[in-house]
């Protein structure tokens, strides 16, 4: 392979590009393959999701339907399974990310100044929880004695400020230029309108990875609410698959007055349920990867 | 310190407390999450040492002292666990260089485009959750119904329980890892990789070198430092396990594979109740102790080589 790829010595400019071409073809083939196993898995269920239920009964194994159909996901869609867990979900993340945000950014300028007093004693306290963590059962007896049991603030509290992202929000706010912060303090700038009107309006690029990061999180959020909710109705959507998935009679999950076995197989709503619940993600991707396409993430990688 | 002293002191103090008031007001609402939601569950570590009453509260339960430190070296249990977390972690150690791979591979790309389309697929599993991961493996593995199984069956041959085997779970495990990990992990190889001073690549161009020797002799030397920190970075979370994944992928059959001590602590302690909350806060409190000693160590051996550890 390498004997392939090197050029011989005594060829010409020609050879030269030749093999150049071969090799570029050969790297990228093997990453055409890496990058399908991402990608058909997705595929295969999105196919498979949107199969009419004759020809999946059928039995045959086949890459293109001969038949389409909606019905999966018009049954799961109507499913009270379903909406209730939209509602548990979409609370979770809409309500999550601002705090997630706040809490994070306004910790993190806090410790960017560095006279503040008692800065470096917090900045070690923040620190510290990277390090140790009190375990599950001991965040499970707090989580009950706040009262917080069967509420969706369990599930976005507890994640809602992280020692890892004060430190990234941190460097980026002490690397802002400090002119423009001392020209305003000078014009009679308070601390909040420095904050709010200088300081966040640069960061914006920075605020936004932040923020579709937080959404992702608490997109997915699944183990905090298994151990923090209760009742079985405020469930997110994660929780909502995950019992699809698993369970062997599904109509109970999907809730549905209709009787299900006799209309669509089990495994195509599952599908269908997985599409339904990584679709946000795939639609805010695209803009996640343009903003740590600019390295915002990479420094933060490299601490 | 005299009194007069110690009055300037203060007087000092609050005003350049005051200086800030609003400073302290814009990080006052992650500093009171930390508190409630990270110191305050620690002082719920003291159940560890006594036999926590629910009735009698925290502080009125009877304490033990080491009893239930004891009762975990002495539990087989626990060293199955152990070895169970290990063997995960060695498996997943193994799979290390695949991030590494990934990179030198992208660099070798030379249409910025086709890049650009490869690296956008291969971010994507990192943020999906491990119930999409889990849930895919299901729709590929399964017995009856799996993707894998129909091609088998189809073929002629006798559909495989693979889900159920002891014998391949792990792989299965490794495998889901990577997947999910592998396009993210490159990044910081990339950004290593694009700090390399591009002259060296012309100097060996102009030396005779080919691409494989340009890789060997300048890229991995250039990005070492990184795959040191990388590495050392991992061997800090040698303890741990990524406890969604396996918890998901449990079933009966598998289940002496994968007991890990989360999933224990889950089962034994939050499932079913207050009896065994002492117990296994103590297994919990262990594994804290003990990861928190590794990642210490792993940064102090990262910082004192000169390389920037996360410290």
């Amino acid at each position: 392979m390498v004997g392939k790829i090197e050029a011989p010595k005594k060829a010409g400019r020609l050879g030269m590009k030749a093999s150049e071409t071969i090799y570029q073809v050969f790297i990228g083939l093997i990453l055409a393959l890496i990058a399908a196993t991402m990608i058909l898995p997705f595929l295969y269920v999105i196919v498979i999701s949107f199969t009419d239920s004759s020809v999946y009964v059928s039995g045959s194994f086949y890459l293109w339907p001969s038949k389409w159909s909606t019905e999966a996901y018009r049954l799961i869609l109507r499913g009270s399974g379903f909406l209730n867990a939209l509602r548990a979900s979409c609370f979770i993340t809409f309500m999550g990310t601002p705090i997630n945000v706040c809490a994070n950014a306004g910790l993190a300028y806090m410790l960017s100044k560095d006279d503040l007093f008692g800065g470096k004693v917090i900045n070690r306290l923040v620190m510290f929880t990277m390090l140790f963590g009190a375990g599950m059962i001991p965040n499970f007896i707090n989580i009950r004695n706040l009262g917080l049991i069967n509420s969706w603030f369990a599930n976005i509290l507890p994640s809602a400020c992280g020692a890892w992202t004060v430190m990234v929000m941190k460097s980026f706010f002490s690397e802002l230029p400090t002119d423009i912060e001392e020209a305003a303090e000078i014009d009679g700038c308070g601390t909040l309108r420095m904050f709010f009107q200088i300081v966040l309006p640069l960061s914006l690029a920075m605020l936004a990875t932040f923020t579709l990061f937080a959404l992702v999180s608490y997109w997915n959020c699944y183990f905090s609410a298994i151990m923090y909710l209760t009742d079985t109705r405020k469930m997110p959507l994660q929780v909502y698959l995950q019992k699809i998935v698993l369970s062997t009679d599904i109509s109970e999950v999907v809730d549905i007055q209709d009787d299900l076995r006799n209309k669509v197989p089990q495994e195509v709503m599952r599908m269908a349920s997985l599409v339904v619940v990584v679709f946000p993600i795939l639609c805010i991707y695209p803009f996640m990867q343009k903003y740590f396409a600019k390295g915002v993430m990479v420094g933060a990688v490299k601490g | 310190m005299t009194a007069a002293a110690n009055r300037s002191w203060k007087s000092s103090v609050r005003a350049r407390v005051r200086k800030h008031a609003w400073l302290y007001l814009l990080g006052l609402p992650g500093m009171l999450i930390l508190l409630f939601f990270n110191y305050l569950p620690m002082g719920s570590l003291i159940m560890a040492f006594e036999d926590y009453d629910p009735w009698k509260g925290l502080l009125h339960s009877p304490f033990v002292g080491l009893k239930h430190f004891q009762r975990l070296f002495n539990d087989s249990k626990f060293y199955l666990m152990l070895w169970n977390t290990l063997k995960i972690s060695f498996f997943s150690l193994i799979t290390f260089p695949a991030p590494i791979i990934l990179a030198l591979l992208l660099n070798e790309v030379r249409s910025g485009a086709y890049k650009k389309t490869i690296q956008t697929a291969v971010y994507l599993p990192h943020f999906l959750s491990w119930t999409i991961v889990v849930s895919l493996t299901f729709f590929l593995l399964s017995s009856e119904q799996g993707l894998v199984n129909k091609i088998i069956v189809s073929g002629g041959g006798k559909a495989r329980r693979f889900l159920f085997d002891k014998s391949i779970i792990y792989l299965i495990i490794v495998i889901q890892s990577v997947w999910k990990g592998i396009g993210w992990g490159s990044i910081v190889y990339l950004a290593a990789i694009a700090g390399i001073d591009q002259g060296l690549y012309e100097a060996a161009r102009i030396d005779g070198a080919n691409k494989l020797q340009s890789i060997l002799h300048i890229t991995l030397p250039c990005i070492l430092p990184t795959i040191a920190v990388m590495l050392i970075l991992k061997m800090g979370s040698i303890i741990s396990v990524d406890f969604e994944q396996v918890l998901l992928m449990t079933n009966p059959l598998v289940k002496e594979k994968l007991e890990v001590f989360e999933v224990y602590i889950y089962q034994n302690g939050v499932k079913s109740g207050s009896t065994q909350f002492s117990y296994t806060t103590a297994i919990g409190m262990f594994k804290s102790v003990v990861s928190t000693i590794l990642v210490v160590v792993t940064n102090r051996i990262v910082s004192s080589n000169g390389m920037k550890g996360i410290m």
